[in-house]
């Protein structure tokens, strides 16, 4: 007679079908989305320097945003951007923003810039407090190849993008009077999905010696961390968790200038989903590892 | 000549690539400046009609032959058109229009709108599926098999811990301790392995330059 024994709990809990595994990840990122818990970001050391960097530029410096990523990082980076945006315009600083490595992140500086203008436009009582295009930023949009724009940048802008995004001439805009090369720039800003900061490092610092700060996914912020000590990226953003903490010193920062608007931190909101997902992930490996060693154990 | 002209191209083009960084004699830079600006962006352009023939090549050839799912290559060609067409022609949004309208009545299809409604969740969505690939990867493949592995779990298990809140409540110096992994003992793996990388790149760049290294001619 054939050994129709049932395979014991252990085993059958190594070969679960993988639905189940889906609808527990579901579960622990939905659930916190639609009832977050209250989660108080701390700023660790490379998103305090980049804020501090920023908040300290001097008044006849520009940020300058590279948008180097595609909507699938969004979620991810979009918050980024946005706490950038915001803090730009708090201390009441020019922005230059361009879509720079790939065409498909255009539509993402067109709508954070609608959103964050819309935000400070909304609060604005006089025409000095509004934040408009040509005299407060600029959106360059996207222009290939990538050498040509890294490195003509550092030369002049205007040249690189003879129009802006909307069709305008660049040098017929107020800001680019004070925005001609790198050397107007306090520093910029990549926020990448990929290893486009690098480019960045090898082409646009190392010839114009421009300070760089990067945003990154949580995924590729171990890449970064050797550019962050030698002092090549003035700080760094890595992943949901740097956007949470960015959006926690900017807050402290908006309601210090008057500010105190309650606008919605979009990076802060998703941090509740993201450490319930990672505590679902620990959980996930614990019980696998139990599972394994039990199982490795009975066949010994 | 077939060959040699290729490899001439790129002998010389690649030394004037490099020149520029090390000598700053104006009329070396002024040429770069132009070779950048201009030459560079007409190639740029080439390219995309190279990419477009190619991509159009490739799905009318699969229509033709009604090779398995021809019919997505109809959405792909048609998706190409379409989006070319609105955003050639149809400007950004309202605030900003085109010569082709892009509203009827209150619905609109300006290059934002189909941006933001099929781009950005379509792509969002393949992204997503990720989180969910590797929770199961984790639960099925992340064993402390061997001492290596011990590590490797030991040391993922602290970063994904200390990036909760849970992790300080535990114990209050974890995040600093998951910080001190990708800050030191992280960095110091990651500059050996980019080191390694630069080196890499920098033989195989002066291999192909001086016609040693010929794989990117083809024919095998």
């Amino acid at each position: 007679m054939a050994d129709t024994a049932r395979p014991d709990f252990w085993t059958r809990l190594q070969a679960i079908d993988r639905r189940w595994i889906y609808l527990v990840v579901w579960v622990v990122v939905m659930v916190p989305l639609i009832f977050p818990f209250k989660i108080r970001p701390v700023a660790t050391p490379p998103v305090q320097n980049l804020f501090n960097y920023i908040d300290t530029m001097p008044e006849n410096k520009a940020l300058i945003i590279s948008i180097d990523y595609t909507p699938d990082t969004q979620a991810e980076l979009q918050p980024m951007l946005i706490a950038l945006l915001r803090h730009t315009f708090t201390i009441h600083r020019k922005v230059g923003i361009l879509a720079g490595a790939y065409v498909q992140s255009l539509g993402i500086g067109e709508d954070a810039l609608r959103q964050v203008t819309a935000e400070f436009n909304s609060h604005a009582r006089t025409n000095a407090d509004s934040v408009l295009n040509g005299r407060d930023y600029v959106y360059w949009g996207w222009t290939t190849p990538i050498i040509t724009v890294m490195l003509g940048m550092g030369q002049r802008i205007a040249k690189v993008f003879p129009v802006d995004y909307y069709g305008e001439k660049t040098e017929s805009l107020p800001i680019m009077k004070h925005l001609k090369n790198y050397d107007d720039a306090g520093i910029l800003v990549s926020v990448a999905g990929s290893s486009i900061p690098l480019y960045w490092i090898n082409l646009a610092q190392t010839q114009f010696g421009i300070h760089l700060g990067c945003g990154t996914t949580a995924v590729s912020a171990a890449d970064w961390y050797p550019y962050v000590n030698s002092g090549q990226f003035n700080g760094m953003l890595a992943g949901m968790k740097g956007a949470a903490e960015y959006e926690e010193l900017l807050e402290q920062r908006m309601v210090k200038n008057g500010k105190d608007w309650g606008l919605r931190r979009k990076g802060s909101e998703a941090m509740s989903s993201q450490a319930a997902a990672h505590l679902a992930i620990i959980a996930f490996i614990i019980i696998g590892n139990i599972g394994y060693f039990i199982s490795r154990r009975r066949k010994q | 000549m077939q060959r040699r002209l290729p490899l001439l191209l790129v002998l010389v083009t690649g030394i004037f690539a490099a020149l520029p960084f090390f000598i700053p004699h104006h009329s070396l830079q002024a040429v770069d400046e132009t070779v950048r600006n201009d030459v560079l962006r007409i190639i740029a352009a080439f390219s995309l009609v190279l990419g477009v023939g190619s991509i159009l090549q490739h799905h009318f050839t699969k229509i033709q032959r009604k090779t398995s799912n021809w019919q997505y290559s109809w959405i792909t060609v048609v998706t190409l058109f379409v989006s070319a067409v609105i955003g050639l022609f149809g400007g950004i949004d309202p605030s900003h229009p085109g010569i082709l309208p892009t509203h009827i009545g209150h619905f609109s299809f300006h290059i934002q709108t189909l941006y933001m409604n099929i781009m950005v969740p379509l792509a969002a969505t393949m992204f997503s599926l990720l989180a969910f690939f590797m929770a199961s990867a984790a639960y099925r493949a992340f064993r402390a098999r061997n001492l290596s592995a011990t590590v490797l779990l030991a040391a993922a298990f602290i970063l994904m811990l200390g990036s909760v809140p849970l992790g300080r409540m535990i114990f209050h110096p974890l995040p600093s301790f998951a910080e001190w992994i990708l800050t030191v003992p992280n960095m110091a793996a990651k500059r050996g392995i980019n080191f390694g990388i630069q080196l890499g790149i920098l033989a195989t760049s002066l291999k192909i330059l001086l016609g040693i290294e010929r794989g990117w001619l083809g024919g095998g």
